[in-house]
């Protein structure tokens, strides 16, 4: 056991970081991959129609049962060969490919939850009353019930997210070359010494990250309740 | 003006409303009393389509339809046709009590804006709440919120307007304020279906008062008819009970 250098947790960092593009980019792609099907998931499931709410139902259910880790190997392995299956060669493909993939899936079954509590927030009443006031469905949807569920589910969402950076990391197992992956290269090439430095800086980048992310919705939570309270108190 | 035949509607197995009929002439004040459970809101809730009656007609002006045969437009122009004020005032809670009225217009209707703000502010001064436009309804007391609801209903000049029993999620001291909005637009000549216990209210502006029970009308008249001398049984026991009720109240 080599002994512990603090200051080689600067040099860690400053190798890593220029590799945390990498994990944001992904990150970013999850979320709006992720968070669309998770509307369309939603919306099956509002909807009521027998054979969408039942396959929106497995899909949440399945995938919410699967450990990321798995789902990755899964979908590293089985997605090639689906898609060979449809002549679609996707074995040269990066691997940020994969693990977005990963991740969107396992993100949209959550955003799925995450919108619907948000949407069985709202009194139904709401949504008649503003089709009596001749607003059409698409209007009453997107004028008066998404702007309340958006901050009704802004919490969750928050953690949803911070989740989805922290189990993003597992994403080196399949070889991406994120600020995870470059800090586990960075420890095989020093035949796996300096170890402890090299996890300590990334544990201060997730740390920055998560208060950023939080900090950041937080802020957008304030703005988008300015003077005004969702959830009124029942007269 | 607006007619219903033969409304027809069940909630799975329960059958709500046996068979109801309804004629509505411009500026008619129609009082509907009933117990709880009788259809009474069912019977609101299918005439603008929130519920969708599987059998019976309407004729509204031009519009001739079956309620479940009426296409998407028929239901578009009823329901701008119509206004309907809720027990519980259902009011957007990310708008304010202007917001909450322009919406519909703006919206829904398409009128330029500084007319729907102008058309706005001017309901909400008819039910006195011209010192609130900016407020939220978590703002407001119940009864400032319930004026709001009707604004809202009023602010499209509809040909009618379906009260749904606007008073009694109100504390008793509110009470008044709505009802007086209430008779005031009655006075200027609107046309109102109302569901509410407040016999005072349909004792002095109701031109027809009609009393539910299970599902079908029982019996209908003028308030002074069917207040005085009601014929079918269940209407004077319903009758004795709500005023016996209005009389404990009073004590
Ligand atoms: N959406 C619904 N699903 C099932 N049953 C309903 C629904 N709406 C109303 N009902 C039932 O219909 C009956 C009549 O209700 P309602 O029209 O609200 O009566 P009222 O307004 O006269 O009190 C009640 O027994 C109620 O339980
Ligand atoms: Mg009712």
């Amino acid at each position: 056991m080599r002994p512990f250098h603090p200051q080689l947790i600067l040099t860690a960092l400053s190798k890593t970081l220029p590799y945390l593009w990498v994990t944001i980019a992904v990150m970013i792609a999850t979320v709006v991959i992720g968070s669309l099907i998770g509307l369309l998931l939603t919306r099956a499931n509002i909807r009521r129609r027998l054979i969408g709410r039942s396959i929106a139902q497995i899909y949440i259910y399945v995938t919410r049962c699967i450990p990321s880790i798995v789902l990755l190997f899964i979908v590293y392995y089985g997605l090639p060969e689906l898609l060979l299956a449809f002549g679609i060669n996707i074995n040269n493909a990066s691997r940020a490919v994969f693990v977005i993939t990963t991740f969107s899936i396992l993100f949209s079954a959550n955003m799925a939850e995450v919108f619907r509590s948000a949407y069985e927030a709202i009194d139904p009443g709401q949504r008649e009353a503003a089709l009596c006031a001749g607003l059409s469905e698409w209007q009453t949807f997107h004028r008066i019930l998404l702007p309340q569920c958006t901050v009704i589910a802004l919490p969750n969402f928050t953690n949803a997210l911070v989740n989805l950076m922290k189990e993003g990391s597992l994403a080196y197992t399949i070889g991406l070359l994120d600020i995870m992956g470059k800090g586990q290269v960075m420890i095989g090439q020093n035949n796996g010494s300096f170890a402890l430095e090299t996890y300590l800086a990334l544990a201060i980048v997730y740390w920055c990250m998560t208060l950023l992310i939080e900090k950041v919705f937080a802020t957008l939570e304030k703005h988008l309740t300015r003077g005004q309270k969702i959830l009124s108190d029942a007269p | 003006m607006l007619e219903i035949n033969n409304v027809h509607k069940s909630f799975g197995k329960n059958q709500i409303l046996k068979g109801v009929d309804l004629n509505v002439e411009k500026g008619d004040i129609i009082v509907i009393l009933g117990p709880s459970g009788s259809g009474k809101t069912t019977l609101l809730r299918c005439i603008n389509f929130l519920e969708r009656a599987e059998e019976g007609t309407i004729n509204f002006d031009e519009i001739h339809t079956s309620f479940k045969g009426a296409s998407k437009q028929d239901i578009s122009r009823i329901r701008k046709r119509t206004g309907f004020v809720f027990q519980n005032y259902n009011l957007f809670a990310n708008k304010t009590a202007l917001q909450n009225v322009t919406e519909g217009l703006i919206v829904g209707r398409k009128i330029p804006k500084d007319e729907a703000i102008r058309r706005g502010k001017q309901a909400l001064d008819k039910v006195g709440l011209s010192d609130r436009y900016d407020y939220y309804p978590s703002q407001l007391s119940g009864g400032q919120q319930q004026r709001v609801g009707i604004a809202r209903a009023i602010a499209a000049e509809p040909d009618v307007i379906l009260f749904d029993e606007p008073t009694s999620a109100l504390d008793p001291e509110l009470v008044g304020e709505v009802l007086g909005v209430m008779k005031s637009l009655a006075k200027e000549g609107a046309t109102m279906i109302v569901v509410t216990h407040e016999m005072g209210f349909a004792q002095d502006v109701a031109n027809e008062v009609v009393f539910m029970d299970g599902g079908v009308i029982v019996e209908k008249g003028t308030p002074s008819e069917l207040f005085s001398r009601p014929k079918d049984e269940r209407t004077i026991q319903f009758l004795k009970r709500i005023i016996r009720e209005d009389f404990d109240y009073s004590i």
